[in-house]
């Protein structure tokens, strides 16, 4: 693959549940190295966008391509092998409770490289938790202890622990206040400048997608109804994009 | 609407078939990690002790007073033992054992599990490529076939005692007279048969946890109607099942 192949593609995605269609066939490009943000009116069918690309939900229709593999499909292996080059940060952090801080970020990658030592985990779990900025004391916290922002914090180094070449937002700034929603953002960025991971991100939070977007694409009924670069959107002459974005 | 009440067993069904046959594929993977499996035997069988001694005590006490006053002119005292250890052996040590384990062990996998899905913490396992079924599920149903028959073996002796208790003060019948009537007809057949039931409650109680747990719907409400579902399900599971058993065994 070369690097002007989309990472992720999306044709014609299409998934109703129930009697309610909440796709109606997204076309969706994501460039290597890139962050795109797609915005929208909630429960629009954001997240549901974001499990497709992770495989978590299967497509009624149309296909999503990771690399130039279709990962709407069942083949199982192929989903796993996508999988590990990807990374994904809940909108509740999805921490597991029972774990302390530091053995969520090291359970998937001891049960993946069961070559290495705990020293070597140790020495991992510090390094991710400096890259978010966190204290390694921080790992001995029970999830329960910690606030909404450090649960996020705490999500995404757990998102990067393997390593991965694509990680996925979903709301990462919602419920936060704005002071902390701004060092996710930050987080956000620095995960692109220094791991240079492509990203995608899902809110409706504007501060958060004009801040973190090199591309923003809004979701209304079930379609891609807008593309473009931040600049590109604040001057749109769309009416529902406008309506959305408060201009 | 008939449709979806015909449909929807059998969905069940074929959902909870496809969740065993998906654990007996994976049970070579539960060697891999130990920890899991002795950390669900410690949370099952250690936690559930007390509740198992009690109410094996009192079952074994009830056992007694029945046994007396259906034997009242009949048959002699020295048959008490006789007729509890059969019945606490056979019926009562498994079945109410287990019933009350449906209650206390399967009501909080489905809560766990439940409360797992509604936070999102299954999708996580997912997206870090760690099945749940392997690291969650089956566990949870391996502790549930080891500890249930451990859990029975002790809730059979406790019941026994019970029973002793009630035949020797209540009844004036002796020590001796109550092991002698214990002793006499016992078969070892009854406990096989016995610990037999233990292992497929415990497996029935476990499944229908996981099962419910990873199916309940949103919310506090979601988690508790997957809790109740759980446990009405094993208990009529635990039930039918016993009846075959017996039908088969006896």
């Amino acid at each position: 693959m070369n690097a002007s192949t989309p990472l992720i593609e999306l044709r014609g995605l299409e998934k109703s549940f129930g009697k309610q269609k909440v796709l109606a066939g997204v076309n969706l490009t994501i460039h290597r190295g890139e962050t795109l943000v797609i915005i929208g009116a909630s429960g629009g069918g954001k997240s549901v966008i974001l499990k497709h690309c992770i495989g978590l939900l299967q497509p009624d229709g149309g296909e999503v391509l990771v690399d130039g593999t279709v990962i709407s499909s069942h083949n199982f292996m192929d989903v796993q092998t996508i999988r590990r080059r990807m990374g994904m940060l809940f909108q509740s952090s999805a921490l597991f409770d029972s774990m302390n801080a530091g053995e969520n970020i090291k359970f998937a990658v001891r049960e993946h490289n069961p070559e290495m030592t705990e020293s070597q985990l140790d020495g991992m779990v510090v390094e991710k938790l400096n890259l978010i900025h966190l204290s390694p004391d921080m790992q001995t916290k029970m999830p329960s202890e910690l606030s909404g922002g450090m649960k996020k914090r705490l999500g995404l180094a757990r998102a990067i622990a393997m390593n991965p070449e694509i990680l996925l937002y979903d709301e990462p700034t919602t419920g936060l206040d704005p002071v902390t929603g701004d060092v996710i953002n930050d987080l956000i960025l620095d995960m692109q400048k220094t791991l240079g991971v492509t990203s995608l991100v899902v809110t409706h939070d504007m501060v958060s997608a004009y801040k973190v977007a090199n591309r923003i694409a809004m979701l209304h009924e079930g379609r891609i109804i807008f593309i473009g670069t931040p600049d590109e959107i604040r001057t749109t002459t769309n009416p529902h994009v406008k309506k959305f974005i408060g201009n | 609407m008939l449709t979806r009440a015909v449909i929807s067993p059998l969905e069940n069904l074929g959902e909870i078939t496809s969740l065993f046959f998906g654990m007996i594929r994976r049970l070579p993977l539960a060697l891999k990690n130990p920890g899991l499996l002795f950390q669900q035997m410690m949370r099952m069988g250690v936690s559930s002790l007390p509740l198992v001694m009690v109410i094996s005590v009192f079952i074994g006490a009830v056992t007694a007073i029945q046994a007396h006053y259906q034997f009242r002119h009949l048959v002699p005292d020295t048959y008490l033992g006789t007729a509890i250890c059969k019945f606490v052996i056979i019926e009562s040590g498994p079945v109410l054992t287990a019933l009350v384990l449906a209650g206390r062990i399967g009501s909080a996998i489905a809560a766990e599990v439940g409360s797992m899905k509604e936070k999102e913490e299954l999708d996580a396992m997912t997206v870090l490529n760690l099945d749940p079924l392997r690291y969650l599920a089956l566990p949870r149903m391996l502790a549930g076939i080891l500890v249930f028959p451990l859990l029975v073996v002790l809730a059979d002796c406790l019941a026994m005692l019970g029973g002793w208790a009630i035949s020797r003060w209540n009844f004036n019948l002796t020590t001796a007279a109550y092991i002698h009537g214990a002793r006499f007809l016992f078969n070892a057949y009854d406990l096989w048969i016995g610990l037999l039931k233990a292992l497929c409650f415990g497996f029935v109680v476990t499944l229908m946890g996981y099962y419910h747990g990873i199916h309940a719907g949103a919310g506090a409400r979601g988690v508790g109607e997957a809790t109740m579902r759980s446990v009405v399900s094993s208990c009529v599971l635990i039930l039918v099942l016993d009846f075959f058993i017996v039908f088969a065994a006896y």
